[in-house]
């Protein structure tokens, strides 16, 4: 048995090293966006060695040095940096079988995990990757008023022959979901269990995150009194999970449609002092002074997909736009959708709202370098910086034009899509 | 009674000495100039002149080639695109409203396979605003259906997405298609442990219904034959709301509107239209490039619904944006559709464009939106082009087309202008927000 993972391990470790020791790469572009404090658009070349940035340079007629293989490109960015979908834990097929995002037999379930659900080898994960998507943060469901932890990942990677979840992480509880507004209640409510309300929603998460205040209490309390194992508190899983949010370790991210509903949000943000943000945020822009005021980011939801309930019907292109004008950090998510398409494509959403309000270049941070500070990744992905990840994206046209390609994706310097 | 009719003759003689009169200043007469000008059948215009009038166009070509009656209203239509209003093959706006609560869906009628006496005209709400926000993206003519929750789901209405009535929405003369479908979703009647709860059911079902209706029409020619004969003892045979309106699909009357993905429910369908001998149009083929040999051999064209991924369900997991290309380069016509809500009327210009994404050539991408889906609803002699004649139905762009930096300005049905992006209260069907324009902030990105 321990000779067996020690094979696995060795296997992990050499497999590793060696498809991450990808050549040197020159990516030379017409129109580089770097998504970084520089200028953007303008010609240029990105530096690649041992999958990370080691240089940017602008201008035209670049020399790549010796011994770097060269990728031309029209148009080159950052890898695309999704910031709330259920790719990988809500499968392509759409039947019971690979439908892993929502634990509806509980409305509270703070201690899962979506690292323990995720898929890597689905069919959709695969597809945002030639969308030019590089990092997710994959969340639960919208079933549930607290619904569990999400994880940050990447779409792909330098892989072994293993594709496991481990391998693509980023990092793991990102984020505790909370979902408000009409999912919980036509979970629940259906079958007269609670939530039937939006009143009960609060009421639940409230109770719980209160439960996860003392819980944390008790803990510190035994710590601070010599932590003696005879007087260990009882181990409580979900309160354990929740009290990282009430400490602020994880952040809360509230799932959110109605203005109501994002005025709620922010009541229990603020109430619990919490770290938190806003996704979905359908009718944010009805409520934008008051989201500012509060200081919380915005992940805007997807905007094509159909009007499948009463709390999207006032879902406009402009969100993202009136957000961001605003003054509120913006990225823009997929999120979760029930039936055809599956999946939103998050260059297609972001393409609408640069043609409403964002333009290229604020579309484009909005699927960058925004989600990456708002996640607080933005040491590793989100520009074409030194030092970090090299995730590229390389487009025949302007990113965001409907007849354009994406040409090749990049993971930590590795290909990971050509275009065929 | 006689002065009655004496002054209605007046009346009549005055409204005709006006229209006359009319004619001669020609004041209803409306021009645009200036803009660039795709009719679609004929190669585009780069600064064209479009000429309308009593809702037809009058006259389409080059500046300074086209004649303009002296007294027309011009409107300057410089650095803008006008191409023909777009023709959405598959739509359920209207039927599936607004928002999405059970109340407004009416689209499928779960109590049954086999409906073919359903109308879709009797359940549609010409107030709906999924209709303003459909001409808001450009769609003019629309095939509204019932849903593919039935193998056979009742009448069609081809429509013009204008007015309160159903009646000023119908198209004057047309009867409207007949719904089917086939693979997953009418298997749904399985789950309740009722038929069809196989592919192989369905299929049954449908070679059941068009043998019951070869059978009822066979008893009618009887019937019409020994009337003809003079046979006294003619009986005529029981009038059946459905079978009469499947009659019409086996006399070539109305086309099969038939909802299908998978490649070999795709076959099913052909051979189902081969065994009866009627018209029908594939919708959806997500894997009907599979088999576009055997579509082109038939002539049958496709109206294809873009989606942005994979899946959603097991029979749409092969979806390709390369698909129309497949079919374009194997010679199959090929629409797009919206499928609305499963992908919004506001951009069926994108699906287009995806296709040209995918493969496809510009040329028939732009055809796929107008004169191709006309083809398929038999309306090419009135829609789906800028030709003298035809309806007056266009749309002002602010450029190209397949852009998705550029906006639907203006939408005109008939010589009338059904919305206008610069009045604020129809942009709200454009951008969303359309329920809050008094909440909705005045400082906005989008309106150009």
């Amino acid at each position: 048995m321990s000779l067996r993972f020690l094979q696995c391990a060795l296997l992990v470790t050499v497999a590793f090293p060696f498809s991450l020791g990808a050549q040197n790469i020159a990516v030379v572009a017409e129109h580089l966006y770097t998504m970084d404090a520089g200028p953007q658009g303008g010609p240029g070349m990105v530096l690649i060695r041992d999958g990370k940035i080691e240089e940017t340079r602008q201008g035209a007629n670049m020399q790549p040095p010796d011994g770097f293989q060269v990728i031309h490109g029209a148009y080159v960015t950052p890898g695309l940096v999704d910031a709330d979908t259920t790719a990988g834990v809500a499968g392509a097929y759409n039947i019971p079988a690979d439908q892993d995002q929502d634990e509806a037999t509980d409305p509270n379930t703070a201690d899962v995990s979506v690292r323990d659900s995720l898929n890597p080898e689905d069919k959709l994960y695969q597809f945002v990757n030639t969308y030019g998507v590089t990092t997710l943060q994959v969340t639960p469901g919208p079933a549930n008023p607290i619904a569990g932890r999400a994880g940050i990942f990447k779409s792909a990677g330098p892989l072994s022959p293993f594709r496991t979840a481990d391998q693509l992480i980023v990092r793991l509880n990102s984020g505790m979901v909370f979902n408000l507004g009409e999912s919980p209640k036509q979970t629940y409510g259906a079958s007269h269990k609670a939530p039937v309300t939006r009143m009960k929603t609060a009421e639940m998460i409230r109770d719980a995150l209160l439960q996860a205040a003392q819980y944390q209490d008790k803990w510190d309390k035994w710590k601070r009194e010599g932590s003696d194992l005879s007087k260990q508190p009882t181990i409580e899983a979900k309160s354990a999970a929740l009290a990282d949010v009430v400490t602020g370790k994880t952040p809360a991210i509230f799932n959110v449609y109605r203005a109501d509903d994002i005025d709620t949000a922010i009541r229990i943000g603020t109430e619990f002092h919490l770290k938190y943000m806003l996704a979905s945020v359908t009718e944010g822009y009805l409520i934008r002074d008051k989201i500012k005021q509060a200081g919380v980011p915005c992940l805007v939801g997807a905007v094509m997909q159909p009007v499948e309930s009463m709390e999207t019907a006032n879902a406009t292109y402009e969100n993202a736009a009136l957000l961001q004008q605003a003054g509120i950090p913006v990225a823009i998510m997929t999120g979760y959708v029930a039936y055809v398409p599956k999946s939103r494509v998050l260059l297609f959403e972001a393409a609408i709202a640069a043609a409403n309000g964002l333009g290229l270049e604020g579309a484009l941070r909005a699927i960058t370098i925004s989600p990456a500070k708002i996640l607080g990744i933005d040491d590793r992905v989100g520009s074409l910086s030194k030092g970090k990840d090299a995730d590229v994206v390389v487009f025949d046209g302007d990113p965001f034009e409907y007849t354009s390609h994406v040409e090749q994706v990049m993971v930590q310097g590795t290909v990971t899509y050509r275009k065929p | 009674m006689r002065k009655k009719m004496l002054l209605w003759g007046g009346l009549l003689a005055f409204s005709v000495s006006l229209a006359a009169a009319q004619s001669a200043h020609d004041e209803n007469v409306l021009v645009l100039q200036g803009a660039r000008i795709l009719p679609i059948t004929a190669p585009p215009i780069a600064q064209g002149v479009l000429v309308i009038k009593g809702g037809k166009i009058v006259a389409v070509g080059e500046a300074g080639k086209v004649q303009i009656p002296a007294g027309a209203r011009i409107q300057d239509a410089t650095g803008k695109v006008i191409m023909p209003g777009i023709v959405d093959s598959h739509s359920h706006i209207g039927i599936d409203g607004n928002p999405t609560v059970s109340d407004s869906q009416d689209a499928n009628e779960g109590s049954g396979p086999i409906q073919p006496g359903l109308r879709a005209l009797d359940a549609i709400d010409p107030a709906d605003p999924n209709i303003r926000m459909a001409t808001s993206g450009g769609i003019t003519t629309a095939n509204i259906m019932p849903g593919s929750g039935n193998v056979m789901g009742g009448q069609t209405a081809y429509v013009k997405l204008r007015g309160s009535t159903m009646e000023q929405m119908l198209i004057p003369g047309t009867l409207g298609g007949m719904k089917m479908a086939n693979g997953t979703n009418p298997k749904g009647y399985g789950s309740r442990g009722q038929a069809p709860m196989t592919r192989m059911e369905e299929a049954a079902l449908a070679r059941g219904i068009y043998v019951k209706a070869q059978q009822y029409k066979d008893k009618w020619d009887a019937y019409a034959k020994a009337v003809a004969a003079k046979d006294k003892n003619a009986k005529e045979p029981d009038h059946d709301l459905g079978l009469d309106a499947v009659v019409q699909v086996l006399d070539g009357k109305r086309v099969v509107h038939n909802h299908t993905h998978r490649a070999d429910d795709v076959m099913t369908v052909l051979r189902l239209a081969d065994e009866f001998h009627y018209r029908v149009v594939v919708h959806h083929g997500t894997e009907s490039c599979e088999v576009a040999d055997e579509l082109a051999k038939r002539h049958i064209g496709v109206s294809f619904t873009m989606i942005d991924s994979p899946g959603g369900k097991p029979e749409t997991i092969n979806f390709s944006i390369s698909c129309p290309a497949r079919l374009e380069k194997a010679g199959v016509k090929v629409a797009f559709n919206t499928d609305d809500p499963i992908t919004n009327s506001r951009l069926l210009l994108r699906s287009a464009a995806l296709g040209v994404r995918g493969g496809m050539s510009e040329d028939a991408a732009m055809k796929g939106l107008t004169i191709y889906p006309a083809e398929m609803l038999d309306l090419q002699s009135r829609v789906g082009s800028l030709e003298v004649g035809k309806d007056a139905d266009f749309i002002v762009l602010s450029g190209a087309p397949l852009s998705v930096y550029t906006h639907v300005i203006e939408t005109w049905i008939e010589g009338e202008k059904v919305f206008d992006r610069n009045n604020p209260a129809d942009l709200r069907y454009a951008t969303g927000g359309f329920d809050v324009v008094g909440r909705y902030p005045q400082q906005t990105g989008g309106a150009q």
